[in-house]
Parts: C-alpha cells; sequence; structure tokens
C-alpha cells in the first residue's frame, strides 16, 4: 500500500491535461474567437497579472468576508433556532412553517428586497448569504438534536445531570459532528449567494468584477476569475472535509 | 383508497393550526406598517402587496414570466437529471471511466455554477440558451453524485439474484441498478430542483429580458416596491410547492421502500 500512495494517479492527472490541452489547442487553432474562448496559456498570464496588481486579491478578500460574514450569522442563528425548536414544542410550531416555505425558496429572489433595506454595500449581501444559509443549517440542527440518543440521556440523568447540563454536556456534544455536516453544506451555498449578489447588485467583489470584465469583453479576466472561484471552492470544501475527518472522526457512522 | 370525511376535517384542522403563524406573522406586519413603526416606503402594507399580487395575477404578467422561468428550469432540469443519471451510472461501473471523469466532476462540483453566467451570457448571448444552460450545469453534478452513490450501494445479493436468474449485463442497470439507486436519484432531484429556480432567477437577473426573476428586479429597479413583494411571494408560493409536489411524487414511486415512508412523515406539511 505505502508504495502506491506514492505513485502519480496517472488517470485523473490524464484527463486534466488534456482537457487544458484541448482548450489551448482548440483556442490556438482559431476553432473560436478568441474573445469567446482565450487559450490557456492567456488565461494563466491575465490570472499571474492579476494576482501581482494586487485586483484579484482584493476582490477575493472582499467576497470571502462577505460569505463568511454571512455564514457566521446565519450559522448561529440557524443552529440556535434549530436547537430552540428541538426543546420547545411552542418555538417549533412558531418557527416551523416558516423554515417549511423558506427552504425550497430560491434565496436570490430576495435580494431586491436586501438592497431596498440595507442599501448596495456589504451588510445587504451579508444579511442574504446569512438568509440563504439559515435554513438547511436549521433544519440539520433540529433532527441532529431530535435524534440524539436516549440512552445517552437516560443515562445522565441517571447520573445525577439536571435539564440544563444535559443539554449543554449532553445533547450539545452530540448534535456536533452533523452540525458540522450541515456546515459544510452550507459553505457553498455561501459562496454561491455571495457570488450571484455581487454580480447582480455590484458593490465589488469576485462576482462584480466578473460581470464588469464580461461585459467590457475581457474574456482571459472571466476565465481567469472562474478558475479562481473553482479553486476556492475545493480549497474550502476539502479543507472542511479534513477538519471533519481530524476532529470528528469519532463519529463516524 | 376510500377517504373519510372525519379524516380531511382533522387533516385541513392540522394544516390549519401548522400555518397560524403565518397569520400571526401577516398580522404582525400589517400592524407595524400601519401604526408607522417602519416606513412604508420600505415595507409596503399586507393589502397593497395583496392588490398588487391581485394585479399581477389578473393581468397575466405573472402568468407570462413564470411561464418562461419554469419552462427555462424545467429543461434544463430534465437535461441535467438524463445526463446526470447516465454519468453517475457510468462511474459506478466502470473503474476506468471514473477515474477519468473524478477531478473534473469535483472541480466542477465545488465551481459557484451562477459564476458561469457571464461566461454563457458570452457564449450563447441573453435568452433562453444561457440560462438552460446554467441550469443543466447546476442541476447536473447533484444528479451525478448521488445516482453514483445509489448505484455503488446497490446490495450485491440484488445484483447476483438477477443475475442467476438470467439478467444480462445490458439489462442490470434498467431492471436492478437503477431501481435500487431510486432513493438517491430522487435525493438529487430534491436538491436539483431547488437549485434549477435558484439559477434559472439568477440569470434572468444578471443576463435576460424576461422571466420573473428580470420581473421581480425591474420592480425593484422602478420603485415599485409592492409589486416586487407580490412577485416575489409568488416564486417562494411556485417553489414551495414543486418541492411539495416531488415529495409527493417520491412518496408514491418509492412507495415499496422504507425510508421513503419515514421521510415523507417527517416532513410531513
Amino acid at each position: 500500500m505505502p508504495q502506491k500512495s506514492v505513485l502519480i494517479p496517472w488517470r485523473p492527472v490524464t484527463s486534466v491535461v488534456l482537457l487544458l490541452l484541448v482548450w489551448e489547442l482548440a483556442a490556438r487553432a482559431k476553432l473560436t474567437p478568441p474573445l469567446f474562448l482565450p487559450p490557456f496559456s492567456v488565461v494563466a498570464d491575465q490570472l499571474c497579472r492579476s494576482i501581482a496588481d494586487g485586483s484579484l486579491t482584493n476582490d477575493l478578500a472582499l467576497s470571502l468576508a462577505r460569505a463568511f460574514g454571512g455564514l457566521l450569522v446565519g450559522t448561529a442563528t440557524g443552529v440556535a433556532c434549530g436547537l430552540v425548536m428541538s426543546r420547545s414544542r411552542f418555538a417549533e410550531w412558531l418557527i416551523d412553517p416558516f423554515v417549511a416555505l423558506g427552504f425550497p425558496a430560491p434565496k436570490i429572489a430576495f435580494l431586491p428586497i436586501f438592497i431596498l433595506w440595507f442599501g448596495i454595500g456589504s451588510s445587504s449581501k451579508i444579511l442574504l448569504v446569512a438568509f440563504a444559509c439559515i435554513f438547511p443549517v436549521v433544519i440539520g440542527t433540529y433532527n441532529a438534536a431530535r435524534s440524539v440518543g436516549r440512552l445517552f440521556v437516560w443515562s445522565a440523568l441517571s447520573l445525577g445531570s439536571n435539564r440544563r447540563s444535559i443539554f449543554f454536556h449532553v445533547i450539545l456534544p452530540a448534535c456536533y459532528p452533523r452540525i458540522f455536516t450541515t456546515f459544510r453544506i452550507a459553505v457553498p451555498v455561501a459562496l454561491i449567494t455571495t457570488f450571484t449578489a455581487e454580480m447582480v447588485a455590484g458593490g465589488g467583489g469576485m462576482g462584480a468584477t466578473l460581470i464588469y470584465s464580461q461585459r467590457f469583453f475581457e474574456s482571459p479576466t472571466v476565465f481567469a476569475y472562474i478558475v479562481v472561484m473553482m479553486c476556492v471552492g475545493l480549497v474550502l470544501d476539502s479543507a472542511l472535509l479534513s477538519f471533519q475527518r481530524r476532529f470528528l472522526g469519532w463519529a463516524e457512522n | 383508497m376510500l377517504i373519510r370525511p372525519e379524516a380531511v376535517s382533522a387533516g385541513a384542522a392540522r394544516l390549519i393550526g401548522r400555518m397560524s403563524p403565518l397569520v400571526l406573522f401577516i398580522a404582525l406586519w400589517y400592524g407595524a406598517c400601519s401604526s408607522g413603526l417602519v416606513n412604508s416606503e420600505f415595507l409596503p402594507t399586507p393589502t397593497k402587496v395583496a392588490a398588487a399580487l391581485a394585479d399581477l395575477v389578473s393581468g397575466g404578467e405573472i402568468a407570462r414570466n413564470l411561464f418562461v422561468t419554469l419552462f427555462r428550469a424545467a429543461v434544463g432540469l430534465a437535461l441535467g437529471s438524463i445526463c446526470g443519471i447516465w454519468i453517475g451510472l457510468m462511474m459506478a461501473r466502470s473503474e476506468r471511466f471514473k477515474a477519468y471523469v473524478t477531478p473534473i466532476v469535483g472541480g466542477t462540483y465545488s465551481l459557484p455554477k451562477s459564476a458561469l453566467i457571464p461566461l454563457f451570457a458570452l457564449w450563447f448571448g441573453i435568452g433562453n440558451v444561457t440560462a438552460i444552460a446554467a441550469v443543466f450545469l447546476a442541476c447536473l453534478l447533484p444528479m451525478i453524485v448521488n445516482t453514483y452513490h445509489g448505484v455503488v450501494t446497490t446490495p450485491k445479493v440484488l445484483v447476483w439474484s438477477a443475475q442467476a436468474l438470467g439478467t444480462t449485463d445490458r439489462e442490470l442497470p434498467s431492471q436492478v441498478l437503477l431501481r435500487s439507486a431510486m432513493p438517491d436519484i430522487f435525493t438529487g432531484l430534491r436538491i436539483a430542483l431547488g437549485f434549477s429556480f435558484v439559477l434559472a432567477i439568477s440569470t434572468e437577473m444578471i443576463a435576460s429580458t424576461s422571466g420573473i426573476g428580470k420581473l421581480i428586479f425591474l420592480y425593484g429597479e422602478n420603485g415599485t416596491y409592492d409589486y416586487m413583494f407580490a412577485a416575489i411571494a409568488c416564486i417562494v408560493a411556485v417553489a414551495f410547492v414543486a418541492d411539495r409536489v416531488t415529495l409527493l411524487g417520491m412518496h408514491r414511486l418509492l412507495r415499496w421502500h422504507e425510508s421513503a415512508a419515514a421521510d415523507y412523515e417527517r416532513r410531513r406539511l
């Protein structure tokens, strides 16, 4: 086994290299106008230049700050709502119809309302991201808290815990892995919502620059930004996955 | 199946009980508006929104734009599902195909699909094709991942039994694999359905001249906020109904599968 892991997995590498090669050759052979498909080398060059002059880094930092700000607000509120719903019938009755209605709704449709209330700056985007993230988190947390094994609760009770300490020392820790799973679902939602909101409403960030570049037909920049967005998604997801394996491995089912 | 009247009335009572917080919410909204607690410039009263909604519905404005949006979402969803199921099945059946495709699927999976809207607008111009392409790609990925998972986790016993009874390799997907993967495929379909609405509306807001997303955006820019709220309420209602219909269809088609019954019971209206 150790010998095999050293070997480069040639099939996946082949398909990626092949894809890039076809892209480069198709563009170089002028199969399509360079406006539609600039060669990969030109895109890579543009990528380096955008990084060098700091525009890409600024946009990325702004977008990530918005995405994570919204993610934080949405996750905190969502976890609180989900836990309260799982403990109180009244809260469940009160919140449930909003979750049922809000969960399948396309949240981006609410963007004009958020712009109306909170302006076109960062706050409207952060709150829209929070609004988009909150529903899956509420549902995930609620289901997690509801399915905590009775045996744990009974054991704690027989060992003399009161309701308060059962909540903080039994139910909450038992929910951590599934709350983290919903957090992993919420991260791409936050990214998509941030980028889309920036594309529609402007105000700086990856999405805004992407749409401006498209309007001014700067195709290499469009492609460079898309490549960066893809890498951000990949890196974040694999980071979260390794965090989950490292710290929440005990909950592996 | 016989439906007893008392069961219907009990169901209706439960529905009213469940939905009463929404009524409470609208009452609060009305109170906040009429007492001058919030500026009515920023939040039109529910009565104004209802009037706008009635006007939009009777004037055919909603129906026309909704049809455009739903058409784009449905075509993208259908194409994405068919291709996604096929790719997922192929990945599960051929180790080699999987090895080649995995990096591309993985990369596209984590790409925020709305990032491609400007690119598609560049390639296909402004209109149906751009929207359908964006919806297609967004629906494709969850279908691939869920179909793959469903087919891979098919119990070996089922495959062996089918083979022992003379099922050929060609018949295996339609007779055993896809049927056994049905619950996962439906899970993917439900996710894809949500994506299809989001992408169709996003595309309309960014690069389109028609559709409900454009309508909402136009009302927002013109400052006719009562109409904007009415149009948003419409799309929320449509997305909710579409999700419930999918859930209901899932329950119907997966009656034989124990997970579906439990799932339906838990998330019941």
